[in-house]
Formats: C-alpha cells, structure tokens, sequence
C-alpha cells in the first residue's frame, strides 16, 4: 500500500506519525514545499524567545530516518485521479494508493493599490516570520492591516521588540471570528491603555510611498461606528493578516468536490474514497453546531491528521467532527473562545479589571463559550479549560447551569458537581489508549 | 498496575499542605502555591474542600494538541512538560477539558503535574490521606461529593 501525504504542516505531519506508530513498515511518502514546521510558534521566533531550530516538528533526517519517502522543496500542480497519480513540478509525480491532501492555507492581501509594494510583510509563513525579523526594530512604527487571531498572535513580540503599533480592523471590533463585541471592546480598552492605537470599522483603501514610510488610506467601512484618520496611519512596517485561502487551485481541474474546502464525509474522504483531506483545505462539520465548516486552527488540523493517519494504517474512525477553540494574550489580557460561542442566547458575566464571560446555551447543555481576564488572574484559575471540557464533554448540566448562569465565574464548582468528569475520561479521539 | 492519585475528598481538611508541597516540588524550593498543579476546591461557603489535579488522562489532550512535540508520557504514566521545547503558546491551556494545564507567566511555560517522577508531594504533605498514591485506575474522585457539598450554592440560586 503506498500512503502518499500532500503537505508537512500540522495535519500531514500528524497523519504520518500517526501511521507510523500504528504500522511502523508503511510505505509512504511526504510531498511538501515547505520542510515541517510549527505554525503556532512563529511569533516566538519572531521575537527570538526560542531559535530557529525550535520552529521545526521534525527534520528531514530523521523522517529519512523513519523510512518516509521525501519529496520536499516541490510544489504540487495537479492530480490524476485515474492514474492515481499525483502530478509535480519538474518530475513524473508520485503515484499513489491513497492518499491525504494536507496542503493548508495561504495568506490573502486585500486587493488595494500599493499593497504588493516594499515595507509590506505578511505573517503566515516561515519565509515570511524570517522577512519580518529583518524588518522590525525598536522604536519602529508597525501598522497591522487585519486585527484578527493572525494579528494577535503577533502584537506581544512587536510591543516587546520596543516596536509602537497600531491595528486596523474592517469589521467593527477586533478579533471579529473569535470574540463577541462585549469582549473585544474589553480587550481594545485594555490594549490602547498599553498605547496601541486601534482603528476599527475601518477599509485599507490603498498602501502610498510617504517619504521612506508607508501611508495606509482608510476609508470608512460600512459599519463602522468610529470616523477614521483622514490623513491616514503612517508606518515604517506594514503587516497584512486579513485572512488565508485554502491552498486548492491546484486541483481545478481534479473533479473532486469542493465548497469552502475540500468535502468530507465523516471518516475525512474526499468525493475520491482513496483521498482524504485534513486541516485548512477540508471542509468538515462543526462539532458543536453540526454545521460545515473550514475550521483552520492547528487542533482541529492535528485530530484530522490523526484520524487520517489511522485510518491509512487500516483503522478507520468516525471522525466526531472539529471543534473550535482560540486564545490570545496581548499586554497582559488573555482571551479564548469555545465552540459556538457567537450562538445566540448566551449568559453572561462581567467583573471588575477585565473579567468576562459568555455562555451559550442549548437547552441546559454549554455549547460556546468566552473567556477574558487578566492573564496572571486567569493562570491562576482551572477554568479556561473547565469550559472547554463542559462544551466537548456536552454534559447535561441539569440544576447547576443555573449556577453558571447565576455565578459566571463558579465554573469549577458546576463542572465538578455536574459530573463532566466521569465524562471526559474514557473520551479519547482514536479510541487507542495514549501515545498514539 | 499503575499508581494514581487516589483522592477522597470526604477527608481533606483544606489545609492547602498539599499545594505547598507541590509548588516547592514545582519551583525547585519556594512556597508558592500560586506554582501549584494541585488546587483545593472550597465548597459550601469555605466548609468543605476537595483536592484537584491532573488526571494523567488516555487521550492525553496537552499532549496531542502540543505543536512542538514538548509533552512526553514518563514511565509513571505522568504526561511531561519539557521547559526546553515548550515555547508558551497556550494551545495545550485550552486543549485540556480538566483545566489541570498551568501557564507560568514569569517562564512563559507550560506547567502540570509530573507525579513527582513517582513519588508524589501532595500525598506525602497530606496529613490525612486525602490524597494517597495507590495502585488503580484514575476515576472521578470530586463528582459525587462537589454535588452533595453545593447543594447549598444551588439553593441560593433557587436551582435546588
């Protein structure tokens, strides 16, 4: 059986490691333009806080190492379906018996003049975290065009690498896709007391030469509720982080079905039963509202690798569907949000210096939840997680969602009492026991 | 056959000797229990407390969700935070349902219980074994009790 792997991001080198420890003799092979690396730790390269050879998951070597055929530094141009074959630049292409399509997400850059010019970073890859190293320096002026998970996962390097910075949002609030506006607005209060300058509702409209610096124009977007700076926002560095597209184009012509991603059933194949799909480029349901989705966040990427990579060592699993979950910290404010956390009918809690909660609510079950508080008050308590587990768990909570409800911040004691527990502990995503 | 944290929180007097030891074992010698991976729960207005810690669960959720490969299993079974991978990016902080993952803010580090590489603190700190060290299997040791000892929180609430 010959396993061939398109891409070595989280859901490819889950896939692989998953396979190999199930069926250590599998023949298989990674097919990457990229050597595997760790998306979620790029800010901390960025602000040196660990070297580059702690952004790597594995090394080429030691794949080699694992008798994982290597196809890297190529880029995927196209697939015959027929021939079972996948089709690369420069060579014949690798043929395959199945295979998983992992190929991720590429960052966007709104379509305004000016933006492709010098002193215009993106913030998605390795190559790009490098660029940017290059390009900061205290004292700078640093504009981020998007203040989205991307954004905030970058604002404390930047503030502690001495750069001052300003973020610019379309939509009305900060963190649109993570954060309800109650929450985001806590969290843009706390940063402009740090001395971020944040401009919401508010349209990049093009990206000028201002004597050595960048001029971003805004516009007013349409619901925007601030006027914007007429002059514009100056910048010695301009970072875009508006969005990401999965990486599809190059199976246009593939006749696999595709909506937003790549569709999947619930053991994660594709309209083709030999090819599955993992991470940004599948399309997948929503555990929690059974609604499909692209859920492009690095846990939902790792349990579909997994799943894949089981079911490529010939166990096939249900896969339960992705769960969405996020957390930030910036200036010392940390936020994070739980499944469907934008739901309607949701509880809620606010508390002095910071603190709030959202609870949404279907029936007496938690389906979504947000968190923010102080970073340093939030590290002291179990409840971030407490309110995960109380979502992925789908606990009845009976009498004590009425305490949560009451008493937002009383996580522990509704999650103990309640028996989420006894719940949680026999769930494991393979079903195999850990250290798989 | 494994060793657990067995708890019984029908005994625990809430003397917090537990997150004393542990934080020393935790910070390599200071009384921090803000540095604790074990937490006393109090219940019933500060009358009733339960100890709290990792589970050392299957599925393993900090491990798995971790990007860089930085949380091993030890021979305990305990899951391992290594200080040399880890680079603080939380995912493992929300990735855990039991919320037993701490975050070291002066580290910017991952922190949990390591089962003392198999000779627990707590228990040995716990004056009445309310958390002992024994062969079994991990349960939910607080459930049945938190529910008992809330009843009053519930009745305040009118959901009693």
């Amino acid at each position: 059986m010959r396993h061939v792997v398109v891409g070595a991001g989280t859901a490819g080198f889950n896939a692989i490691t998953t396979l190999l420890s199930i069926d250590p003799a599998a023949d298989v092979t990674l097919v990457s333009a990229e050597v595997p690396y760790a998306r979620m730790v790029l800010p901390y390269y960025l602000s040196s806080e660990i070297e580059q050879a702690n952004v790597y998951t594995i090394s080429p070597e030691r794949l080699a190492g694992l008798g994982v055929k290597l196809e890297l530094g190529r880029q995927v141009v196209g697939l015959d379906r027929s021939a079972k074959r996948l089709l690369l630049d420069g060579s014949a292409g690798v043929e395959y018996d199945d295979l998983l399509i992992a190929t991720g997400s590429s960052s966007v850059r709104p379509p305004v003049p000016g933006i492709d010019g010098p002193g215009v970073y993106d913030h998605w890859t390795l190559a790009d975290t490098e660029a940017l190293r290059g390009a900061i320096r205290p004292g700078a002026e640093v504009a981020i065009v998007g203040a989205g998970f991307i954004a905030f996962t970058i604002v404390n390097p930047l503030l502690h690498a001495g750069c001052r910075l300003t973020l610019i949002e379309r939509e009305p609030h900060v963190l649109p896709r993570m954060l309800n506006a109650g929450a985001a607005e806590l969290l843009e209060a706390w940063l402009s007391d740090h001395g971020v300058r944040i401009h919401t509702g508010a349209a990049l409209e093009r990206v000028e030469d201002a004597g050595g610096k960048k001029r971003l124009v805004l516009g007013e977007a349409p619901d925007s509720r601030l006027p914007t700076p007429d002059s514009g926002v100056e910048a010695d560095v301009v970072i875009v982080a508006t969005g990401i597209k999965p990486n599809l184009d190059w199976l246009r012509d593939s006749g696999l079905d595709v909506g937003q991603g790549l569709l999947v059933d619930e053991r994660l194949r594709t309209s083709d039963s030999a090819i599955y799909a993992a991470g940004d480029v599948a399309e997948i349901t929503d555990l929690v509202t059974g609604q499909r989705a692209v859920m492009a966040i690095e846990t939902a990427a790792m349990e579909q690798g997994r799943i894949v990579g089981a079911a490529m060592a010939g166990r096939p699993l249900f896969y339960p569907g992705g769960m969405l979950m996020n957390v930030i910290e910036a200036a010392g404010l940390q936020a994070a949000s739980f499944g469907d956390w934008a739901g309607a009918g949701a509880s809620e809690g606010f508390a002095a210096g910071g603190h709030y909660r959202r609870y949404v609510w279907a029936g007496d079950r938690l389906t979504g939840a947000v968190i923010v508080g102080p970073a340093r008050q939030l590290a002291g308590e179990n409840d971030m997680g407490m309110l995960k587990g109380l979502v992925q768990s789908r606990k009845p909570l009976g009498p004590w969602k009425q305490l949560l409800v009451e008493r937002p911040f009383e996580v522990k004691k509704a999650f103990l009492a309640a028996g989420t527990v006894s719940s949680l502990l026999p769930q494991t995503l393979l079903g195999l026991g850990s250290g798989v | 056959m494994t060793k657990v944290l067995h708890i019984t929180p029908e005994r625990c007097t809430g003397c917090l000797r537990c997150e004393l030891a542990c934080s020393q074992m935790q910070t390599g010698g200071s009384f921090q229990p803000a540095k604790s991976v074990i937490r006393v729960a109090p219940l019933e207005a500060h009358t009733s407390y339960a100890p709290y810690t990792c589970f050392q669960c299957a599925e393993a959720w900090c491990m798995t969700a971790c990007p860089v490969d930085a949380i091993s299993i030890a021979p305990t079974g305990a899951k391992v935070v290594s200080w040399e991978r880890c680079t603080g990016c939380k995912l493992c902080t929300i990735a855990c349902p039991y919320g037993t993952m701490f975050l070291d803010l002066d580290a910017h580090k991952a922190f949990k219980c390591n089962l003392c590489g198999g000779d627990p603190a707590c228990a040995r700190a716990c004056p009445v074994q309310a958390i002992e060290w024994l062969e079994g299997e991990t349960q939910d040791w607080l459930g049945a009790f938190a529910a008992e000892r809330a009843q009053r929180d519930l009745a305040s609430v009118g959901a009693a």
